[in-house]
């Protein structure tokens, strides 16, 4: 608890400093970036991408490890990573274009052939005379135990540079990703917009290696977006709040992490950001689950609420309970169950607003049918003012004097 | 090569010989047309006719096998400042993160440097674009609450805040309600009184006389075009629909008085 506490307050070192700083950096990057991959419904590309690294991160090691004898030199093999994982991309989107297989399949299948092609040559490299084999485990998974300053700065870099990027291309990847033929009409190359989230996509998912393991590095381009989605509706509101989830998480994560040795970061992040979609997704007051149960409930008792109305200026007897509770304490009837002068008014607004509704499903049913709580909220929230103009003017005429009565 | 003639110039959308295929197949075969300058016309045709395909085509969307196209005279990839497009609203996802005046204001991003924020007078340019097409009031609406008239509303709202010369609409009217339709309707006659050119795909063959001036006949290929006197004739309707409309609907279609009004909603 106390180490814990140290790795909070950023007191347990240096190293550990910077490496809690550049994790918070990539969680914000993957987080922004991550959002635009969500909203453009490419979620999925990031497994393909980071599965697809591990052969490139591979070779990179026997190379560098035939040359100097050692194969852990974290520039080259991010490199490396970054090139398999490009041509994985490339594949992937040669498949999905020239046959008639989807973009799913197509991830799937090179998915899982580059992951089985990386498996062999870390087999390979287990059996080679150089030193260090042990370490590429750690991508898996991830392992900020042992990193250096070195390395922990180049990942804050990277990371820095994701957000700078996502800052200057904000508008042009949120018009691709709403309506890309419409951003095409704007004088966009979409095609090229594409390319670059994809690309941030991938700068992310190779940096993230390290800290988040391949495995996991896809959770942090997916949960914290997914986990903003709960809190906001506005498109850059969320990739603002899913960088700062990221953040969240990743400090949680490494955090954590430090307080026991062999405590493995990776799945720890992980942890941390499905805990605050876990949270999000209960507490949320659009869309969590106690706002839908008080919803729910507030719904019943606004149908209650409708229908005693209308009984009462149909006069007929109103013999439900939670109705007559709502009406009484509304004030609309008396405590013997006589309408009092509100309760009439009441009574015939909504007598009124059930009459526009009836023809506006009459005239409009696909609208209609589209509508939440169809009828039952008041239709001046729902139409505009012309709208309900030409609405008035269709009613029935005797109905307008039943409804003045 | 196309002449730089007078009416091409003048125009705000000059196609010639523009062909579109889908694997091998030609949706839209080796069409030319000139849009009059400050006209207000509908692009006819029956299913299948190429109709979206080749104001998709125009606007860079789809491929263009062969065939130019030109706005006043320039080649229309440098002059898409000059060009509104309202697309179905079929076309996007409702359900995504945005409320109405997010995607108004959306038409003025190309304008926006990345070191610009999006500022009072932006929102003030989108809410007054809103109030022409009766919106103003649902500007902070998520949009995945509005109903299908509301949708189209808020997409000619996006176009109309780029003030551009030629505004490019597909299927407007189709499955709105009727209020929403008149209200398109007047914001259209509007643009046109100020002197700006519409070209709109249009399904909906009794009401054209009554909302345009001019008429592209297409079925595949350019069937006839001219103004809605002249052009919109039962034997050019015939051509375009391959003898599938029944002389009733014809005898009606080719009656002046307007028909608009008598059509039950």
């Amino acid at each position: 608890m106390e180490t814990w506490w140290l790795a909070l307050t950023f007191r347990l070192g240096y190293n550990t400093s910077l490496v809690t700083l550049g994790t918070m950096l990539l969680g914000a990057g993957a987080g922004m970036i991550g959002s635009f991959i969500l909203l453009r419904k490419r979620s999925l590309v990031s497994d393909a991408i980071s599965h697809a690294t591990l052969p490139g991160l591979a070779l990179a090691f026997i190379v560098v490890g035939l040359i100097q004898g050692d194969g852990r030199w974290l520039p080259a093999l991010l490199v490396g990573a970054a090139g398999s994982a490009a041509f994985g991309l490339w594949a992937v989107q040669r498949i999905s274009e020239r046959t008639r297989l989807g973009e799913d399949a197509a991830i799937g299948a090179v998915l899982s052939t580059f992951f089985a092609f990386g498996v062999v040559l870390i087999t390979v490299i287990q059996a080679m005379p150089v030193s260090g084999q042990a370490g590429l485990t750690g991508y898996l998974v991830g392992a900020t135990a042992g990193m250096v300053a070195a390395e922990a700065q180049l990942i804050a870099l990277c990371a820095l540079g994701v957000l700078l990027a996502v800052l200057v291309w904000r508008r042009s990847f949120l018009m691709v990703c709403f309506d890309a033929e419409f951003a095409r009409t704007q004088g966009l190359h979409t095609g090229r917009v594409d390319l670059a989230m994809l690309a941030l996509l991938m700068v992310v998912v190779v940096i993230g290696l390290k800290v988040t393991g391949l495995i996991l590095i896809v959770a942090l381009t997916i949960i914290p977006p997914v986990t903003a989605r709960f809190w906001t509706d506005r498109p850059l509101h969320m990739v603002i709040l899913a960088a700062l989830l990221g953040i969240l998480a990743g400090y949680l994560g490494v955090t954590l992490s430090s307080v026991t040795e062999g405590l493995p970061t990776g799945p720890l992040i992980v942890l941390s950001a499905f805990g605050l979609f876990f949270v999000s997704f209960l507490f949320s007051p659009r869309r969590g689950v106690l706002a839908s149960l008080l919803a729910h409930q507030r719904f019943r008792r606004r149908v209650h609420l409708r229908q005693g109305l209308l009984a009462v200026a149909r006069d007929e007897p109103i013999f439900d309970n939670l109705t007559l509770r709502i009406l009484q304490r509304r004030g609309y009837l008396r405590r013997d169950g006589v309408p009092t002068a509100p309760g009439r008014a009441a009574a015939r607004d909504a007598e009124h607003e059930e009459r526009l509704w009836a023809l506006y499903r009459e005239c409009q049913p696909e609208d209609a049918l589209q509508q939440e709580h169809s009828g039952l909220t008041p239709i001046a929230s729902v139409l505009s003012p012309d709208a309900i103009m030409t609405l008035e003017a269709q009613l029935p005429p005797n109905g307008k004097q039943e409804a003045r009565r | 090569m196309m002449g730089d003639s007078e009416a091409i110039v003048q125009s705000p959308l000059a196609i010639r010989g523009l062909t579109v295929s889908y694997a091998h197949r030609p949706v839209v075969h080796s069409v030319d047309f000139v849009t009059p300058p400050g006209s207000m016309t509908a692009i006819v045709g029956p299913n299948g006719a190429g109709k979206s395909t080749l104001l998709k085509a125009v606007l860079g969307i789809t491929r263009r096998l062969t065939g130019e196209v030109r706005v006043f005279g320039q080649p229309v990839e440098a002059m898409s400042r000059h060009v509104a497009y309202v697309p179905q609203r079929s076309s996007v996802d409702w359900d995504f993160p945005a409320t109405v005046i997010d995607v108004v204001t959306m038409g003025l991003f190309r304008d926006l440097r990345w070191w610009q924020p999006t500022r009072h007078r932006h929102r003030q340019r989108a809410l007054e674009s809103l109030s022409r097409v009766g919106m103003e009031a649902f500007a902070d609406r998520q949009i995945g609450q509005l109903s299908g008239g509301q949708q189209q509303r808020v997409f000619l709202a996006r176009a109309l805040i780029q003030q551009a010369a030629l505004t490019i609409l597909d299927e407007p009217f189709a499955g709105v309600d009727a209020a929403t339709e008149k209200a398109i309707v007047e914001v259209l006659k509007q643009l046109k009184r100020e002197g700006r050119t519409l070209l709109c795909v249009h399904h909906d063959l009794a009401t054209v006389r009554d909302y345009f001036d001019h008429v592209l006949l297409l079925n595949v290929r350019r069937i006839a075009d001219g103004p809605v006197e002249e052009a919109f004739t039962a034997a050019n309707l015939q051509a375009t629909y391959g003898g599938r409309l029944s002389p009733m609907q014809l005898v009606r279609l080719m009656e002046p008085v307007a028909q608009g009004e008598s059509r039950g909603e």
